[in-house]
């Protein structure tokens, strides 16, 4: 086996699996905060990158630079809007229905937005230059390796927040509603805000893989790839997202590159799918995730 | 008047045989050609429908604006099956009770699903870019019609062009092929093997996951393979960031390729600028230049009857959906020509959709013969690469190893023909 395609597959997969990390990163957000697992995050993702295509070149005219901070604010709205008006009203019901919300609200913006903005492809220029950047023999993707950058800066940031005053309030509310409320905290503004940094967070991840892919409905698979690292990282473990982000871009990568040529292809999906499946089984709180036990 | 149930019932009675009646009066009569272009605007071919709708359209209107063709005007019913079999059947079903004599799914699944009841029915489907590669026996398939160069074909006319380009000889290069991984992308892989084995070039394939949207661990193997020739083989987001990635491993873009499933939208997705020397396989003139196309501003967009954005007129999807609309209506007008009278049925426009002889829709195609035997047209197309602006033809029309895509497709139908899959 070729060591620099190794090297070369080794490198991209950890920058790939930052860049699903951040989307990841959204999911914890939101189960941290009020214990639901978001499966609208891919969606939202799509949604911010296409509200950066309107705002940019397509759409308004705007630059790139302002579109995108405009489109983050949008995004935030959207998503304490959606906690505000969908989930708000599910208070009481069975945590099972909220999910089957989140995962109805994707199905529904995966059709929507691509009937409104057209279904073809829409190019999302960053600035990032596609030429090949070589580091001695290796060669590595810049978009791959700036969005894995900024993917990174941004889920270290999110860490600092969670230890932060913010933090400890989401983390309190995650805890106990009952009991926040009791102690004065405002637990359904809590719970708006992480909707709205999750939906800002997406937008970024939307930008991302939207420079590298072009933006369409396939955005919104980023959620099995997020669902896959959150849950091997641990629903409500930011750190575990990091590392498992580095570990399922990691196996990806080199299943393709290893395993695809002897099977026929095919196993880079397997993957993700393997992890969801293994981790449950194995370690259902995931590598970092708080395990709860309940007293009966 | 007090309604009773026996006024109801008599009422409802006499409306349901009056509803009926101008019906069968304007089947009679009115001497119209119904097809039906069921086809995916909303899900996965959405990359191609809308522009190759609207050519089609918009054809059918420049033709009906001149007064038919062979005395028969055309009446094109849209309808969305979202590439989902069970609406198509019910779509399928709902045209056949209409009186459609044609049916365009544009999706190969669909177009797979459909075939039993096509051939049952004979209403005649249309299966251009798409469906059974097999399809192009007209003794296995007498109505099912690809009417263009099948994907097998398209693979052998990419890499006789690489062997005229390399001096006439392929031996000990390498050939990467880096595909979707479905049937669709997997059908050109038996002809790429034949012409390995027979031309003795060294052939790799890279499947990639559907729909494509990550491929980064493939493009840096596809590099490293130091390919001569690379052809990617995907649509719509796989197509565009199988673009992007050979762009950034630094293949040569002169030396890539991919089928009939590329467009201009997907050269802005990427940059005009970086993908200059990409190639195409082309089935019909792109642009405005086509007289066709001149007509259809002139009569059709600039008399505000555009079925879409005057924009996308001329692009090469718009004009795939305009050559597949002359070619219909071309069956129309020879059927029309062998039994002037009709009666309109799938076997009266079968007649003439098999007799359509060297037709060129002026200049726009290449000359079409579809005969009982052969539903390809003959299988030519022409190389085509992107100079930044637009698709420039690189050769005249041709086609190319025939022999051996002509051995794949009898193999197959053989089979058809034995066991009906």
């Amino acid at each position: 086996m070729d060591v620099i395609l190794l090297l070369e597959l080794a490198v991209n997969g950890i920058f790939v699996g930052l860049m699903y990390a951040l989307v990841a990163a959204g999911m914890v957000l939101i189960y941290k905060t009020s214990g639901i697992a978001n499966l609208a995050q891919g969606a939202l993702a799509m949604t911010g990158a296409y509200v950066v295509v309107m705002l940019a070149s397509a759409g308004l005219g705007l630059p790139i630079w302002a579109a995108v901070p405009l489109a983050m604010v949008v995004m935030f709205a959207v998503g304490a809007g959606i906690e505000r008006l969908a989930l708000r009203r599910m208070i009481g019901q069975p945590v099972i229905m909220v999910i089957m919300l989140t995962l109805g609200l994707e199905i529904f913006l995966r059709g929507l937005l691509p009937g409104v903005f057209g279904a073809s492809v829409k190019r999302l220029d960053i600035g990032i230059p596609n030429a090949p950047l070589f580091l001695g023999e290796l060669l590595v993707s810049r978009a791959i390796l700036i969005g894995g950058g900024v993917s990174l800066a941004l889920i270290l940031l999110s860490i600092l927040l969670f230890n932060s005053r913010f933090g400890i309030i989401m983390r309190a509310v995650s805890d106990n509603q009952t009991a926040s409320w009791s102690v004065g905290i405002r637990v359904e503004r809590a719970i708006a805000v992480a909707w709205g940094l999750s939906a800002a967070m997406a937008t970024t991840s939307g930008v991302l893989w939207g420079a590298t892919q072009g933006v369409d409905w396939s955005l919104s698979l980023l959620l099995i790839k997020a669902l896959a690292i959150a849950i091997l990282g641990g629903l409500d473990s930011i750190v575990g997202v990091l590392i498992a982000g580095v570990v399922v871009g990691l196996a990806e990568s080199m299943a393709t590159g290893i395993l695809d040529p002897i099977v026929g292809g095919g196993t880079r999906d397997v993957v993700a799918s393997v992890i969801i499946v293994v981790t449950l089984l194995v370690r259902p709180h995931g590598l970092f995730g708080r395990e709860h036990i309940e007293r009966v | 008047m007090a309604l009773t149930r026996r006024t109801m019932l008599t009422g409802a009675a006499v409306a349901a045989l009056a509803s009926h009646l101008p019906v069968r009066v304007a089947f009679g009569q009115d001497r119209t050609v119904r097809f039906a272009f069921m086809q995916d605007f909303t899900r996965i071919y959405t990359f191609v429908t809308s522009e190759y709708s609207q050519g089609q359209r918009d054809y059918i209107t420049l033709v009906n604006g001149r007064g038919g063709v062979g005395g028969y005007t055309i009446v094109a019913d849209i309808s969305d099956h979202a590439n989902d079999q069970p609406r198509a059947i019910e779509a399928y079903e709902r045209a056949k009770a209409q009186g459609a004599v044609l049916i365009d799914p544009l999706s190969t699944p669909v177009a797979r699903a459909l075939v039993p009841r096509a051939l049952e029915d004979q209403i005649n489907m249309i299966t251009a870019f798409s469906g059974r590669s097999d399809a192009a026996d007209g003794t296995a398939f007498p109505y099912v019609l690809p009417l263009t160069p099948n994907y097998w074909t398209q693979a052998g006319l990419l890499i006789d062009y690489f062997k005229q380009q390399d001096g006439g000889s392929l031996q000990d290069k390498t050939i990467c092929f880096v595909h979707i991984d479905t049937p669709f992308g997997k059908e050109p892989l038996p002809i790429l093997e034949k012409l390995a084995a027979k031309e003795g070039f060294k052939f790799l394939a890279f499947p990639y996951t559907p729909p494509g949207n990550d491929q980064s661990a493939i493009w840096p193997q596809v590099r490293r393979a130091r390919p001569d020739w690379t052809v990617f083989w995907g649509a719509a987001v796989g197509q565009t960031v199988a673009l992007t990635e050979a762009v950034r491993n630094g293949l040569d873009m002169s030396r890539v390729s991919s089928s009939v499933w590329l467009s201009e939208s997907d050269m802005e997705v990427v940059g005009k600028d970086q993908t200059v020397g990409v190639m195409k396989v082309e089935p019909c003139v792109s642009g405005h230049e086509p007289k066709i196309i001149q007509d259809i501003l002139t009569e059709v967009v600039a008399a505000g009857k555009g079925a879409g954005p005057q924009d996308k007129v001329g692009t090469s999807y718009y004009n795939y959906g305009v050559m597949l609309a002359a070619l219909m209506v071309e069956g129309v007008r020879r059927a029309a020509e062998i039994a002037p009278d009709g009666p309109v049925t799938g076997p009266w426009l079968n007649a003439g959709l098999r007799s359509i002889t060297a037709f060129d829709a002026e200049g726009m195609i290449p000359p079409t013969t579809i005969t009982p035997e052969d539903h390809q047209g003959g299988g030519y197309g022409r190389i085509a690469r992107w100079d930044g602006e637009k698709f420039v033809p690189q050769t005249d029309w041709f086609s190319a190893n025939q022999d051996i895509v002509w051995q794949e497709i009898r193999k197959y139908s053989e089979e058809f023909k034995k066991n009906g899959k």
